[in-house]
């Protein structure tokens, strides 16, 4: 809530300065094609540019096992890691990846400070506003988690009414939750807790501070193991579609590359042997 | 076994930011030492209307949180200037430090008698010669235990520049606490290693403090 509140006023401020800025570069707009107002028109697309700079740079938030994680040496790991790699390799230029908060991943992608997202993200509304998305790589389920000790039982999502539950701040899951329990007034909004992470609402949960987490069904397998955590319920109703990869809004040859590109790799089984390969349901 | 093994995995992989942490931190109290001075020069014995630009400055910079002006300095700003995530981040702490520096400097010039400023004007100084060899030497030894106090704040706010994604210590902490899910061990390494860079940078300061004293 913090911090989106701090993002907020981030906006608020950069808009203030910018319109600031507005009357002294008034000289210079002598070169207003790169403003992406017609996409259509420009004459080189954010596909080229890549193609030209040989590199495509791609942003991520390593601390979400089993799709992105960085090992002991440094590396990034996991499905979304794999995956990508083998999308820059049909695309035929190399891939370098950065790692920041999952919140300012969209910001850094609007500002071209990346050309890409792949973070196990989904293509929600909100952000579909911002930024554009190639179809889904991989469907996506959540799961309902609460401690070892619990005797909750849950049979569909809206059985959590009432009950203290966390999410990560920004992620479907806590659009969820606001949406459907707390707009509806099952859950009072102060039994909701945002975190920056997943693996802070599991530590939570141990703790006895919260009854349920909702997230992703993968990683929670994995925190569920880990932690002596139980699963309550896994579901597709939370979820909405799949996670996708995150592109620059208008950059429409991009993404009818990338999405040639997914669907041959989803065709061919490479996306299947990489969900073995990481321990993908 | 087990565990040391576990510690020094965790040490080895979370001391590599360490160097990040002390770049960052060493160009903003770089910044912020240099737009502190000028400014706080210029906020005592400026123009008034030098004076009133200085108090704005500070006065605004100290109102928004560090992590904002990150933002801008990352997401607006960069757009016309080509500013790295690194440099962004450093010198919006730099920025915000520079603000409260500047009222430290203050601080310590006011607190020189004025009697040495009007002394060294009667033995025929220009006004800024008086500020260069006479005030600011003595007004720089008042600032010190207050300098020190902000070097410390500006190592612990370094932990914010990974908001536009450079991997400090803390970061690397959340890396491997993701990863092994074992957050007790990598944020108390964290810890440590802050808690090294604190008494490091405290005793230096000590000892610049002592090899400097006036003996009255």
């Amino acid at each position: 809530m913090q911090k989106q509140t701090l993002i907020m006023l981030a906006f608020i401020a950069a808009s203030l300065v910018m319109s600031a800025c507005g009357g002294a570069p008034a000289a210079q707009p002598t070169q207003p094609a790169a403003q992406p107002t017609q996409p259509a028109a420009q004459p080189e697309g954010k596909l080229a540019q890549i193609r030209a700079a040989g590199k495509l740079i791609v942003g991520t938030s390593a601390d979400y096992p089993p799709y992105e994680s960085i090992d002991a040496n440094g590396n990034f790991v996991g499905f979304d890691m794999d995956l990508i790699r083998a999308v820059g390799e049909k695309l035929g230029v190399e891939v370098e990846i950065r790692d920041m908060p999952f919140d300012s991943l969209i910001a850094s992608l609007q500002e071209g400070k990346i050309d890409a997202v792949i973070a196990a993200m989904q293509a929600t509304a909100e952000r579909e506003e911002k930024v554009d998305f190639t179809i889904p790589y991989r469907m996506t389920k959540d799961a309902f988690i609460g401690a070892g000790n619990t005797t909750l039982t849950l049979n569909k999502p809206e059985d959590a009414a009432g009950l203290t539950i966390g999410a990560q701040t920004g992620t479907v899951q806590e659009g969820w939750i606001q949406k459907n329990l707390v707009a509806t007034g099952l859950t009072p909004a102060d039994k909701v807790f945002s975190y920056e992470r997943a693996d802070q609402a599991a530590l939570d949960l141990a703790s006895g501070r919260l009854q349920l987490v909702l997230m992703d069904a993968e990683p929670a397998l994995e925190l569920a193991k880990q932690n002596g955590l139980k699963v309550l319920l896994i579901t597709e109703e939370t979820a909405e579609g799949g996670k996708s990869i995150a592109i620059p809004e208008g950059a429409s040859d991009l993404k009818a590359e990338l999405d040639r590109i997914i669907q041959q790799l989803i065709d061919d089984g490479t996306v299947k042997q990489l969900q073995d390969k990481h321990g993908l349901p | 076994m087990e565990f040391v093994q576990d510690l020094l995995t965790t040490f080895n992989f979370i001391v590599q930011g360490l160097w990040v942490t002390i770049s960052v931190t060493a160009v903003a109290l770089t910044t912020g030492v240099v737009i502190g001075i000028v400014l706080a020069i210029a906020r005592v014995y400026g123009h008034p209307s030098l004076q009133v630009a200085v108090t704005v400055y500070s006065v605004v910079i100290r109102a928004v949180p560090v992590i904002v002006i990150i933002f801008i300095l990352f997401f607006v700003i960069s757009r016309y200037v080509n500013l790295s995530p690194f440099w962004a981040g450093a010198l919006a702490l730099g920025f915000a430090s520079g603000a409260y520096q500047t009222e430290i400097f203050r601080g310590a010039l006011q607190a020189v008698q004025p009697g040495q400023m009007i002394a060294a004007r009667a033995i025929g100084m220009s006004r800024l010669q008086a500020i260069q060899s006479v005030v600011l030497p003595q007004a720089l030894r008042l600032a010190l235990p207050a300098w020190g106090n902000e070097a410390t704040l500006v190592l612990k706010d370094s932990t914010l520049v990974f908001a536009v994604g450079v991997p400090e210590i803390l970061r690397r902490a959340q890396q491997v606490s993701a990863r092994t899910f074992e957050p007790f061990l990598a944020f108390g390494v964290a810890l440590l290693l802050y808690l090294a860079l604190t008494m490091i940078t405290t005793q230096a300061l000590r000892w610049l403090e002592r090899r400097y004293r006036l003996h009255a």
